[in-house]
């Protein structure tokens, strides 16, 4: 079972997505988090001498909830089946054999190691299992039988904290823990545990607490911005109230990461922030259904936000700035794999975050699921009509939003390679621990490519913000087929955008009048209804206040979300916004003074730029020759160009932007009122000051590169 | 812990439900003793049930000692019977969403046919159903009542008088098959005679009532 790089089957897994050290570094340090469990294998000594085509080696590891068979392939085998017998201490028999699971080639990338996850038995009881092979549908001899007692519930009954058990534990699965449960769950963890924080981030509609777990180690940091500067990584556990099976999983992690020993766990939570939400959604949980108690669908509204629910939700994502995530929900499709996944795939989602959550899914969960047993494959799975590019769905939401994530399906129904779900605690256990097993996957792989998640979301960042390349509204990045039979095999379709959903040249700034930006919405829940200005705010953008409305410059952090939101060629926008288009693109000799609003993309400047009180001045890969010197601008944003010279924003009143340019000479950012002046990815050769500004300036965690001293309130940037 | 500092940060003390937190815990542990799967432990009584339940859906269902196994339902109320069978989500889901369960604990007993969950997706669209809960508890909980008889029958009893009344004013069609019910021609009895406080329940295979069927699209599995 286990994977080291000296062994050849490591080697042989296609990892398109890959990079061989850090996959390897990955799966080694998942398979350390099962290293306490050792096989139980077959006894050979005194059997009879295997059979023609009898599964010789088979063994047994236990996780939790599920155990891990493995065995030797059969040459000629087109799939096998797992049978499960309960025993008692003597391993007789004390109840009759079911066929749990049928193991097809398309389960995993290596089918040199088959393995399987059995999963939907009570934990804590004893087991045999015996796997046969098939060849089509003539069955060959069983194996000898393994036997091993399950995993019980985590958490010793006599230590205090670990102690703790869910509604869905202690009933077995015949019950879902409800909302009273859930937090009174959630305050004794938060109680009993110096690593839990758990922090109200909203409410719904019914006024329903919407609890998100900070947990860290000894202690999590104790703001959002301290939370933010861990590189924190984020479950979103139940967002449809019929889905429940995700939020069970999130609400034992909680326990265990709070109370485990377990020195790797530890390690992983002293270097980041895990943050779990486990009911966005409690009116839906509580009444069943899948939308709110509107009957909105939330995971259609993450980038509308009309509903509270949702509002809460990217509002914690402004301010503890999550670089990676993962969305659970169930799905009906029983043909499909046990672990449906999909990348942010909308076209306006950086290439970095596409490859790095695609890393994430076929590198990390294809590999660690066929080390496991486990199955995961790209949502759709079947070939159906779904995972597509809607930017209302927070798989694309937060793809646009640098994060690198996943969407998470657990496969309703046992269907034909898990007969025995008929029984509902059998498929409730199943799905909740295969929810399980991912989020600890996922915590692993963020832990052992955190250099990479970072780099991939400040190239984001620093991408996004430069304004370059098309826009388009609607459409999906191709999820490319691997050959059969592999978990890859059948992704969803390709979704490439239409003609009429492309903009090729995109323009400088959107531009809302009052009516636009302030003006009563009819779109949201009665009374609740918010404002364009709210929302804006609460995904954190940066807005010019100018003559006759407000300016929403594109070159900002989340420029693939603005137009989505502001165009009035977008598939479900908030507002048909003015396109400001660039008044600057070729060369102007000599100074430049900015009154009113200029907008410079591309251009080369060659003279000095003066920006006058109450201009506005946006200026996007460009280069300009002499100082820029902005004094109590309405607005100042200047990304991915070079300026041979000094940068002066004082006394702004309004947003200050500088992300990836190269700038020769100091940069003095003072005395502005605005929100947090953005200083991030640049190259300054000089010093860098900030003092006096109404809010500190931030990074979003993209370092500067500063060759002289960095002063006062930027001294960390 | 407590939590401070973070701006979007309140306590967690602020609740939906002005629960103290002694009590919330007690709750917590009456979840704990309740897994032994009998309501009435700790108070005096007679001795336990012996209830038998009918029907093909029954061994996959919670039996034995196991928590929501017949007997620890016998003595509950319906509305709280019902939430431990677990194909039964969507109608308990719909009884709490109609406050129907004060007519299905009424002293004179009542009859529940309780379709199962697969029964509701098989009938109803996702959004259909959603609308329902949310929206139209009217209509829903005239379905509901296409549901409930009065008086607590066992599924002999109904098979013996060869109809029913609903307390909607519908009559059903009650026949024998497979050594439980037919109701209505379509229904089958495919868990029957769970025992709870004045009622007996029965898990039925099928939908009642005269709702047109909304399911069969796409939106039965709703993308995401």
């Amino acid at each position: 079972m286990l994977c080291v790089p000296s062994h050849p089957s490591c080697l042989e897994i296609p990892l398109r997505y890959r990079r061989t050290t850090a996959g390897v570094f990955s799966a080694l340090l998942a398979v350390t988090l099962a290293a306490t469990a050792q096989p139980a294998q077959a006894t050979t000594a005194a059997q009879p001498q295997a059979e023609p085509n009898q599964v010789q080696g088979l063994t047994v590891v236990q996780g939790d909830g599920y155990a891990t068979l493995a065995w030797t392939p059969v040459d000629g085998a087109t799939d096998y089946q797992i049978e499960r017998t309960p025993v008692g201490d003597d391993d007789a028999a004390t109840g009759a054999s079911v066929t749990v699971g049928v193991w097809r080639p398309n389960r995993q990338i290596n089918n040199s190691e088959p393995t399987f996850a059995d999963a939907g038995f009570a934990p804590g009881n004893r087991f045999q299992w015996r796997v046969r092979a098939r060849f089509g549908s003539t069955v060959q001899p069983y194996s000898t039988p393994v036997s091993d007692t399950t995993r019980d519930h985590w958490g010793d009954p006599a230590v205090p904290g670990q102690s703790l058990r869910t509604q869905w534990e202690t009933t077995l699965g015949a019950q879902y823990t409800n909302d009273v449960n859930e937090y009174a769950y959630t305050a004794a963890i938060d109680e009993r545990s110096d690593r839990v924080r758990v922090v109200e981030i909203g409410r719904t509609l019914q006024d329903r607490p919407i609890n998100m777990f900070v947990i860290g180690y000894p202690t999590p940091p104790a703001t959002a911005e301290a939370v933010a500067a861990t590189n924190p990584l984020v479950v979103n556990c139940n967002v449809h109230g019929n889905e429940p099976g995700d939020r069970e999983a999130c609400l034992i992690m909680a326990r265990q990461l709070a109370f485990t020993d377990d020195a790797t766990t530890l390690g992983l939570l002293s270097k980041t922030t895990m943050l779990i939400v486990p009911t966005i959604n409690g009116d839906g949980r509580a009444a069943n259904s899948r939308g709110n108690s509107t009957g909105q669908d939330l995971n259609r509204d993450y980038s509308l936000i009309r509903q509270p629910e949702t509002q809460a939700f990217v509002e914690m994502v402004r301010d503890y700035r999550p670089i990676a995530s993962y969305d659970g929900h169930e799905y009906g499709n029983a043909n499909t794999g046990d672990l449906p996944m999909l990348p942010p795939r909308h076209q306006n989602v950086a290439q970095g975050i596409f490859d790095e959550s695609q890393d994430m899914i076929e590198g990390h969960m294809y590999t660690q699921g066929a080390e496991d047993g486990w199955w995961a494959c790209p949502y759709g799975c079947t070939g159906a009509n779904v995972g597509l590019g809607e930017e209302t769905i927070l798989r694309n939401t937060l793809g646009l939003k640098n994060v690198v994530n996943s969407l998470l399906e657990l496969r309703s129904s046992g269907g034909p390679t898990r007969p025995d779900e008929g029984n509902t605690a059998n498929n409730r256990r199943r799905k909740t621990y295969s929810a399980l097993w991912t989020f600890h996957q996922f915590l692993a792989y963020h832990g052992a490519n955190v250099g990479d998640i970072t780099k991939a979301r400040a190239e984001a960042i620093t991408f996004q913000s430069a304004n370059t390349g098309r826009i388009v509204f609607r459409g999906s990045r191709p999820i490319e087929a691997y050959p059969a039979p592999h978990p890859g095999d059948t992704p969803p379709p390709l979704d490439a955008p239409g003609e009429n959903q492309i903009l090729d040249q995109p323009p400088c700034a959107y531009k809302l009048t009052e009516e636009q930006y302030h003006g009563a919405r009819t779109d949201g829940p009665d009374g609740q209804q918010t404002t364009v200005a709210q929302r804006l705010a609460a995904h954190g953008w940066k807005v010019i206040k100018v003559a006759g409305g407000y300016l929403v410059p594109l070159s900002q952090p989340e420029r693939g979300l603005v137009p989505l939101l502001l165009d009035g060629q977008a598939a479900e926008g908030l507002v048909a916004a003015e396109r400001i288009a660039p008044t600057l693109t070729g060369t102007h000799n000599g100074p430049l003074t900015v009154s009113g609003v200029a907008c410079l993309a591309g251009a080369t400047v060659r003279g000095p730029i003066k920006v006058q009180r109450g201009a506005t001045l946006i200026v996007n890969g460009g280069s300009v020759n002499g100082p820029v010197d902005a004094s109590a601008a309405a607005g100042f944003v200047l990304t991915a160009s070079t300026v041979n010279g000094p940068v002066n924003v004082t006394g702004a009143t309004g947003p200050v932007l500088l992300v990836g340019n190269r700038i020769s000479g100091p940069v003095n950012v003072v005395n502005n009122a605005g929100g947090a002046p953005l200083v991030a990815g640049n190259t300054v050769n000089g010093p860098l000051s900030c003092t006096g500004n109404a809010a500190t300036p931030v990074n979003l965690e993209v370092a500067n590169s500063v060759s002289g001293p960095r002063f006062n309130q930027c001294a960390r940037l | 812990m407590t939590n401070s500092q973070s701006p979007t940060a309140t306590p967690v003390s602020r609740r939906l439900l002005p629960i103290a937190g002694a009590t919330l815990a007690a709750l917590l542990l009456v979840v704990i003793a309740g897994s032994g799967g009998n309501s009435d432990a700790g108070t005096a009584g007679p001795a336990p049930a012996t209830v038998t339940v009918t029907g093909p859906l029954c061994d996959q269902l919670p039996a034995g000692s196991e928590p929501g196994n017949p007997n620890s339902l016998a003595g509950q109320p319906a509305d709280q019977a019902l939430q431990w069978i677990p194909v039964l989500t969507t109608f308990e889901a719909a009884v709490r969403a109609t406050g129907l369960a004060a007519e299905l604990t009424a002293p004179t007993g009542v009859t529940i046919l309780a379709p199962t969950d697969d029964a509701f997706a098989a009938k109803f669209s996702r959004t259909n159903l959603d609308d329902m809960l949310l929206n139209d508890t009217a209509t829903l909980r005239g379905l509901l009542r296409d549901h409930v008889v009065s008086g607590a029958l066992p599924v002999a009893e109904l098979v013996a008088a060869g109809s029913a009344t609903t307390v909607a004013g519908t009559s059903l069609t009650v026949t024998a098959h497979g050594g439980g019910a037919r109701v209505d021609a379509h229904a089958d009895t495919v868990c029957a005679d769970y025992q709870a406080a004045n009622a007996r329940i029965h898990v039925i295979n099928e939908v009642l009532g005269t709702l047109p069927t909304t399911a069969g699209g796409e939106d039965d599995h709703p993308a995401h």
